[in-house]
């Protein structure tokens, strides 16, 4: 069963295409999540998931039914952009926005997640007083702790550091692993490969990848060398049948050219070089992104 | 609805859980009736230090007179009755010759011991202020003092030396003098309301005296105070919307409840908080009224009405406020739509007095009937003893009751999209699209 129903939606702003036709099908218990550049549509596509903006064209079911109705009590959303009473108390304010969400009272919940985030000694002090990672630990309860079904996060863990990701990651799989849907937006590569059963990426409002990592991975084959050599960069250039070489300094990747022998390619370096060790695999979701997204896509895009 | 309860519950206790509303709630009438009340708390506080007054008598006939009176006062009225502590300064009068040959000169150096702080004032009798005919010069009576218009001392001098020049005259027209007091008796022309007939016992009633108190007073404390009453429930919702618009909270809320639930919440909220401070000033009057025996002149059957067009007048600027908020992207825009975001309070503000004076006068019914200036003046048309049609004010309050219900929709419409538009600042024609676009 699908958790999220998108059908053809286009949204503009004037002159502007925020959203270009996208469909989309989110299965129940699954995580989900939205890649992109900044400004591409992901955050647009989000709110109007909510329901906060309204498609122009286009149909989007929530749980089955059209979403006529604005902001499910089944629905948990973080916005992109944290959004606190500073002179509240992180208790009353976590109390507030459980009861608003889930129309009863959430104080077991509310210390239930203090604790499992550390935060407990922080309920009485007020919102003004947290620090920014603090403050979106705080955030990011008040999206669960009405218990939500489908839990939207845009950006979770945009400014965490990584004891606080690692916490909010956690604390995602367990929901998870509750049987909730989590459909979340993120510029991390690292966390959407590793923590999402789907990832979907939206280009300039149009979607340009959508399903599991091993899927979108499968399109693009075997087409990356990693390879640690005695020579480095230097030893690896104008090479036959190389598209493209990052250098990360200890290690280069090199992007062969699907038609190419990769074992010629091979034995060119190690001819030229000694190799310490070698990987041939596939396109990180990283390299994807920039294949897409990147300036190496505009340039292609230009000619 | 229950969203928007808690929405509202939220909003009405993070304004009246505050030592600032507390202190408004003090500070408010304090403000309103500031003059008023400062000088009823410092009427005691009087300058006991005797006042040395130099009397210039060209007439030759007050110095006399006016010597006797200020002893008089001196011996008796400057004391406190029971204490005997002195509460009041005496007036020491010293007698000097007028200086004919250059009256100027004499005056200047009156003024240098005034300075100096050797004098108080100095006083100027004209040649023919028993006689006052001719060239005014000649029958002026001129006091000079640092603060001459506002001293008690001039109004002791008025007092005392008219009286005795009418006498005079009256003698000097061959009026038995002793007779003076009779014929000088002033009879003032006495405020009484309508005959009616009592509803119980069927018999009529003597007309009740009306008062200052129940001319004015009535229908002032009233406006004003639902004026006081927008400005703490309506007004903050420009502020609070905008801030919550540019804090992003607004969109956590539009996460939780539908847009006119969020927009009717805060306006409930700022609804609640209206109700408290004026129960708190009504209950507050009534028990201070009774206290000091004025029962009569609380006007009971206005507080239905009060509170009937203050809740539809909160509603109904309460939306466009929010409305407005919603539009705002930074403080100054807030700041820049205060003034026409008010109009509809400030504008009867204006006119208070001409509707208070001539509430039956046709601009004061057609303003009143206008929707947007309903509550507050004919509220205060009402509340005035001259009367109203009685049909006037359940006109207004159909009126305003549709416009509210429009205020809500517009304001419902542009709140929708105005709650997350970024950028650009609030035009009137971007507004109007809004409301007809959604």
């Amino acid at each position: 069963m699908n958790v999220v129903e998108i059908e053809n939606i286009t949204k503009t702003f004037g002159p502007v295409t925020a959203v270009d036709d996208l469909s989309l099908n989110v299965p129940k218990g699954c995580i989900y999540g939205f890649i992109g550049p900044n400004g591409s549509g992901k955050t647009t596509t989000l709110r109007m998931i909510m329901n906060i903006f309204y498609p122009d064209s286009g149909m989007i079911r929530i749980f089955g039914k059209e979403m006529l109705e604005a902001s499910s009590s089944r629905i948990g959303y973080l916005p992109e952009e944290r959004g606190m009473y500073k002179k509240m108390k992180v208790r009353d304010l976590l109390q507030f926005y459980g009861e608003l969400k889930s129309s009863r009272k959430v104080n077991a919940e509310v210390d239930y997640w203090l604790d499992k985030l550390e935060l407990s000694e922080w309920a009485n002090k007020k919102i003004e007083t947290l620090s920014k990672g603090m403050g979106q630990k705080v955030q990011f309860i008040a999206t669960v702790v009405s218990k939500p079904e489908l839990i939207i996060l845009d950006e979770p863990f945009t400014g965490l550091d990584p004891v606080n990701v690692e916490a909010i990651k956690d604390a995602v799989l367990d929901l998870r692993s509750q049987g909730a849907t989590v459909l979340f937006s993120t510029h991390d590569m690292n966390v959407a490969e590793k923590m999402c059963d789907f990832i979907f990426m939206i280009f300039k409002g149009r979607k340009v990848l959508d399903g599991t990592l091993i899927s979108i991975q499968g399109k693009y084959g075997s087409d990356t060398l990693r390879i640690r050599t005695e020579g480095g960069i230097s030893a690896l250039q104008n090479l036959d049948g190389v598209e493209k070489i990052t250098d990360f300094g200890q290690l280069q990747e090199l992007r062969l050219h699907p038609d190419n022998d990769h074992q010629k390619i091979l034995s060119e370096i190690m001819s030229r070089t000694r190799v310490y060790s070698f990987d041939l695999a596939k396109p990180t979701l990283y390299d994807i992104f920039l294949r897409i997204a990147g300036p190496e896509a505009k340039e292609d895009a230009d000619a | 609805m229950r969203k928007m309860f808690r929405l509202a519950k939220r909003e009405y206790l993070a304004a009246v859980k505050t030592k600032g509303f507390i202190i408004m709630l003090v500070l408010m009438p304090v403000l309103m009736g500031g003059s008023a009340i400062a000088m009823y708390l410092f009427r005691g506080q009087v300058d006991t230090t005797d006042k040395r007054v130099v009397v210039l008598d060209r007439s030759g006939i007050v110095t006399d007179m006016l010597l006797k009176a200020a002893e008089e006062r001196n011996a008796s009225a400057i004391y406190d009755k029971e204490t005997r502590k002195k509460v009041q300064p005496a007036y020491i009068l010293e007698v000097s010759e007028p200086d004919e040959k250059n009256p100027q000169a004499q005056r200047f150096e009156l003024s240098e011991r005034i300075r100096r702080g050797e004098l108080h004032a100095f006083l100027e009798i004209g040649p023919n202020v028993l006689r006052p005919k001719g060239e005014q010069v000649t029958f002026r009576i001129k006091y000079h003092a640092k603060n001459a218009a506002v001293d008690n001392i001039r109004n002791w001098l008025n007092n005392t030396i008219n009286p005795y020049l009418r006498k005079l005259r009256l003698t000097d027209a061959g009026v038995d003098v002793s007779k003076a007091d009779e014929i000088m008796t002033w009879l003032q022309v006495e405020a009484m309301g309508l005959i009616s007939v009592d509803e119980e016992t069927g018999e009529i009633q003597e007309a009740r005296r009306t008062s200052e108190l129940e001319a004015f007073l009535v229908p002032a404390v009233l406006f004003f105070l639902m004026f006081m009453m927008v400005m703490m429930g309506a007004m903050p919702l420009l502020q609070t919307t905008m801030e919550e618009k540019t804090q992003r909270i607004a969109e956590v809320l539009l996460g939780c409840l539908k847009p006119h639930e969020f927009m009717a919440g805060k306006v409930l909220g700022g609804l609640g908080v209206s109700l408290t401070g004026a129960s708190f000033y009504m209950i507050g009057g009534v028990f201070f009224l009774r206290r000091i025996g004025l029962v009569d002149f609380i006007p009971f059957h206005m507080i239905p009405w009060f509170f009937a067009f203050l809740v539809l007048e909160i509603v109904m600027l309460g939306s466009l406020l929010a409305a407005l908020g919603s539009a705002c992207n930074d403080p100054k825009d807030a700041q820049n739509l205060t003034f026409p975001a008010m109009f509809p309070v400030f504008f009867p503000m204006f006119i208070f007095m001409p509707i208070l004076q001539e509430p039956t006068s046709g601009l004061a019914t057609w303003l009143s009937l206008f929707p947007l200036f309903t509550p507050m003046l004919m509220l205060l048309r009402k509340a005035t003893p001259v009367g109203i049609p009685a049909w006037q004010p359940w006109i207004g309050l159909i009126g305003v009751f549709i416009f509210t219900g429009l205020a809500i929709w517009a304001g419902g419409r542009i709140f929708r999209v105005g709650i997350l538009m970024q950028g650009g600042a609030p035009k009137l024609s971007k507004i109007i699209r809004w409301i007809i676009r959604g």
